[in-house]
């Protein structure tokens, strides 16, 4: 099928103010938030899960590749078009189809903004968990695709810890639903691999979350170091006396000048970094565990540990923690997140050899990550302009992610493998391993249409 | 007649003589419903497995993995039975990571052995030591990390059931409330596929999206995937205080209005059960208090931090009195550990009593719970049958045990009439029923996993794919799978 009967074809089920083909649409959707970039032939916007199945099966019968797309946030060119085709954009499928306070379930559609649930829902006094940084802009089909995280999963769990049903498009534009309101369906747990499969086995058109009820008390403090080390053995001493933080931040010098530059949060500018610790849950004993943390700091050489006194203090702690992706583009005008995660107690040894790829390739990393979970995110700022800068960027992420592995982590805690990342699988599975996954892959995309050449490299020629 | 012996020769000499056995007379005893394994085999670890897997190929043998055989009651009758896979051998804990809060262990390691392991320098453990080693007919773990960790799963058969058949069973239990389930705990598995590969996923970090998540793909597969060898799982810290509010209530219905004031709050229990006389009479713990025969006990525990244990025993015990609760009673630490390892043992304990047991889990929207349990009962009422029920108050889940001699055959068929009213009844609400043991000969007669929803498409799909030839526990689960 050529083009214009494929955006005719378009037309007809979405209706044509639906379908963008200028130069300038093709341009904007070829990109998201890593340094890839490809053009795709069509982008569609449609509106119902009806609309979604006929534009499946026209791409399944005509062989044409499709890949979903919310708000392109991902950060390993996981919504990047890579062989062209048809990108569907869910921004008009973004509804909340039902809140049911009385099971604590939210049915929403994908292209729901992730922040306009939880502000929703919050009114009620009930939270939706996962908050990934971006959760102003990402939608919640793209943290099932990508199984976000952020900084209350080390408390409660990323993105696949509260889905609790998927209504999804196969390839052939079949509907399926999977999971629901009751819990423990029988048979395998078909949701949980879609969550996290980066958009590579269907579209999923709705998501059923689970909603909890909001914590009673919130403590959050900030405790300021004066070398990186120190903070990064605090975290690991804070979960080996038995408490489980809501979240465990860790911001270096680096990361807080760029978002002093940019939000003015008043963060220590001479200090080497800051863990931002939140307890939340019952208030009894809080102080108690408050008090237990801050021994925990002084024992491991803090400069000073201050506790948010009221929301309005607490919302300026988090407001740069979770601008400072933005932030460092103060600094230089690119970067690019490496996403490793190593075992926690990992963590000192493994900053450290970051801190040295840096010098090594001489380039600024900041660091600002979810040190509770072992889940780094160096910033590695750099110009795209520049290409001897950026092939050093792509070693320096190599590496990093090859240290990570080593320490016994992995090369992805949150942000997926995408494209940027086929290569350094090799570092955590074997050819079995990835052919386990190639099976999978062809059980649900035989003619590989579905956001293809994503997460598992392809097959070595070779053999 | 085939030589079983012979025919296995082969694997005989890779695995060793005495751990490759085709007696009849063993492995009777490892039959499968009724279906006669020819041969019984003992792994010593993973490498050993995937030989095991390679051979059945080679052979177009049909392979069912064991741990301690607690569940084998569940699923259909196997459609073929070559080899049973005992993991028994499989026996140990790799990675005890107390600082990093994981650990990786062996399928065939018992859940109660890897809690003896994180106990306490004081040997305060999740479970109650003093009970398990009194029993005295294997020796509980007594290597300690004294680490004062456990692991956050609460399945049944506690002290009896490996952490391989809880993780490919699904199994759960009543602190799934705070704690969830064994799927939000298990981040990393090794696993022999279908084909004899020895697969990875995960590992000792809390988060991983590396790749599909075959971890929580493989938990609750039912062994149909492939054979779980490994697990790396989280841990948690002991709860600085833990106790049990037990009370009676007249009705289900009394019973459930005060388990719903619970959740209007802001507590954070770690569960909340409500079970009728009948089901509380049958715990094997001495010293409980007596509720009489009649009503229902609703049982909460608390698992925090101590002054948080003390409001929540305050304010959850005020409301139990406004809901009309009659007696009450507060089981601390030991106590509260043995009467929730006796609430874990109840399907053994029925298991044993009761020759023609049908055991049964339901599932529904939670706020659904009072209604399915009533119409639940009001069928069992009806057809004249002995019965326990035991709800997980907060999950929207329940147990229930029809409480049959095998020799009362009438009762059988109103028993099995009984399950499909109430699988009916629970289908309009978009939930199931899951029967979780039955005697074999009934089997045929029940709807073993329910019915099937739009997704059975997806899993078909799947399983055709990862194993092809279907040597993999053919037949015992949905549809065949």
């Amino acid at each position: 099928m050529d083009k214009p009967e494929l955006i005719t074809r378009l037309k007809e089920i979405v209706g044509p103010e639906n379908v963008l083909s200028s130069e300038m649409d093709l341009m904007l959707y070829s990109y998201d938030a890593s340094l890839d970039k490809a053009k795709p032939d069509v982008v569609v916007l449609p509106d119902s899960t009806e609309e979604v199945s006929k534009i499946m099966t026209l791409a399944y019968k005509e062989k044409i590749p499709i890949l979903g797309r919310g708000s392109g946030t991902n950060l390993t060119g996981g919504t990047v078009p890579l062989k062209g085709g048809i990108v569907v954009h869910f921004s008009r499928m973004n509804r909340i189809l039902e809140i049911d306070y009385a099971n604590r379930t939210a049915t929403v559609q994908p292209g729901i903004i992730t922040l306009d649930l939880q502000t929703k829902v919050l009114k009620n006094g009930f939270v939706y968990q996962p908050d990934p940084a971006s959760q102003k802009v990402s939608t919640i089909g793209g943290n099932v695709a990508e199984n976000s995280g952020g900084p209350h999963c080390l408390k409660y769990g990323v993105t696949s810890n509260h889905v609790l049903g998927l209504e999804v498009v196969l390839n052939d534009g079949t509907v399926i639903n999977t999971g629901g309101k009751a819990r423990d369906h029988a048979g395998y747990d078909i949701a949980a691999l879609i969550v996290g499969s980066e958009g590579t086995i269907g579209l999923v058109t709705q998501a059923i979350l689970k909603l909890e009820r909001a914590p009673e008390a919130v403590k959050t403090m900030l405790a300021v170091f004066n070398a990186v080390e120190d903070g990064a053995n605090t975290v690991s001493a804070i979960i080996a006396e038995g408490i489980i933080p809501a979240t465990l931040e860790m911001m270096d010098n680096t990361v807080m000048r760029a978002v002093e530059e940019t939000i003015k949060v008043g963060y220590p500018l001479d200090a080497a970094c800051v863990l931002i610790i939140e307890l939340d849950g019952m208030p009894e004993g809080m102080d108690e565990n408050a008090e237990k943390i801050m021994e925990i700091c002084r024992q491991n050489n803090v400069r000073e540990v201050k506790m948010a006194k009221d929301e309005a203090e607490r919302t300026v702690l988090w407001a740069g923690r979770k601008g400072a992706f933005g932030s460092v583009g103060q600094v230089r005008p690119s970067y690019l997140c490496c996403d490793g995660t190593v075992p926690r107690t990992k963590l000192p040894e493994v900053l450290s050899q970051v801190i040295e790829l840096g010098k090594k390739y001489n380039l600024p990393i900041g660091n600002v990550f979810h040190a509770g979970d072992g889940n780094l995110h160096p910033l590695i700022m750099f110009d795209e302009r520049d290409e001897d800068e950026r092939q050093r960027v792509l070693k320096i992420s190599t590496e990093i992610l090859k240290a990570c592995a080593d320490a016994g982590g992995t090369i992805s805690g949150e942000h997926g493998v995408g494209m940027e990342k086929l290569k350094e699988t090799a570092f955590i599975f074997n050819e079995a391993d990835l052919e386990f996954e190639r099976q999978i892959k062809r059980a649900f995309d035989p003619d590989d249409i579905i956001n293809p050449g994503k997460m598992i490299p392809a097959a070595s020629k070779a053999d | 007649m085939v030589d079983y012996a012979d025919k296995f020769k082969s694997l005989a000499e890779t695995l060793g003589e005495k751990n490759v056995n085709t007696a009849p007379k063993i492995t009777a005893q490892y039959a499968v419903d009724e279906v006669v394994p020819h041969a019984v085999v003992f792994p010593k670890n993973t490498d050993q497995v995937a030989e095991v897997v390679k051979f059945a190929n080679q052979e177009g043998l049909a392979i069912v993995a064991r741990g301690s055989g607690t569940k084998m009651a569940m699923g259909n009758p196997p459609q073929k039975l070559d080899m049973v896979v005992c993991t028994s051998r499989m026996n140990h804990m790799l990675d005890v990571d107390t600082s990093n809060l994981t650990m990786t262990v062996e399928a065939g390691v018992r859940f109660r052995d890897i809690q003896a392991r994180l106990a306490t320098q004081e040997d305060r453990c999740y479970l109650p030591l003093e009970d398990l080693e009194a029993e005295g007919d294997e020796v509980v773990c007594s290597d300690r990390s004294h680490s004062g960790c456990f692991i956050p799963i609460d399945p049944p058969y506690a002290d009896r059931a490996t952490i391989g058949g809880i993780i490919a069973t699904n199994s759960t239990g009543p602190r799934r409330l705070l704690y969830n389930l064994p799927r939000d705990c298990i981040i990393g598995i090794r696993v022999v596929a279908p084909n004899g590969d020895i697969l990875g996923s995960g590992g000792k970090t809390v988060k991983n999206v590396s790749g599909y998540d075959i971890s929580k793909l493989m938990v609750g597969s039912m062994g149909t995937l492939g054979i779980l060898c490994e697990m790396t799982i989280r841990m948690l810290p002991l709860p600085e205080k833990m106790e049990t509010l037990l009370c009676s209530f007249a009705s289900f219905a009394d019973a459930s209005a005060f388990t719903e004031a619970i959740f209007e709050t802001r507590l954070l229990p770690a569960a909340v059960e409500i079970m009728n006389a009948d089901a509380f009479g049958h715990l094997s713990m001495g010293d409980l208090p007596d509720f009489g025969s009649q009503g229902y006990v609703a049982a909460v525990a608390l698992e925090a931090f101590e002054p948080a244990v003390g409001r929540m025993r305050t304010e959850i015990r005020d409301m139990a009195k406004q809901g009309g609760a009659g007696v009450d009673a507060v089981l601390e630490e030991h106590d509260h550990r043995s009467f929730w390892l006796a609430m874990s043992n109840l399907s053994a304990t029925l298991d044993q009593k009761f020759s023609g047991l049908i055991k049964a889990k339901l599932n529904y929207p939670l706020s659904l719970g009072k209604n399915i349990i009533e119409t639940g009962v009001s069928i069992f009422s009806q057809a004249n049958l002995d019965y326990i029920v035991q709800t997980h108050a907060g999950n929207g889940i329940c147990f229930t045990g029809l409480l049959i001699d095998q020799k009362d055959t009438d009762a059988t068929d109103k028993a099995v009439e009984a399950m499909g009213q109430l699988l009916g009844r629970c289908r309009e609400v978009d939930g199931n029923v899951v029967i979780q043991g039955a005697p074999a000969a009934v089997k045929g007669k029940l709807k073993m996993w329910g019915e099937i929803d739009s997704d059975f498409v997806m899993m078909k799909r799947l399983k055709d794919q990862i194993d092809p030839t279907g040597i993999m526990s053919p037949g015992r689960f949905v549809e065949g799978l």
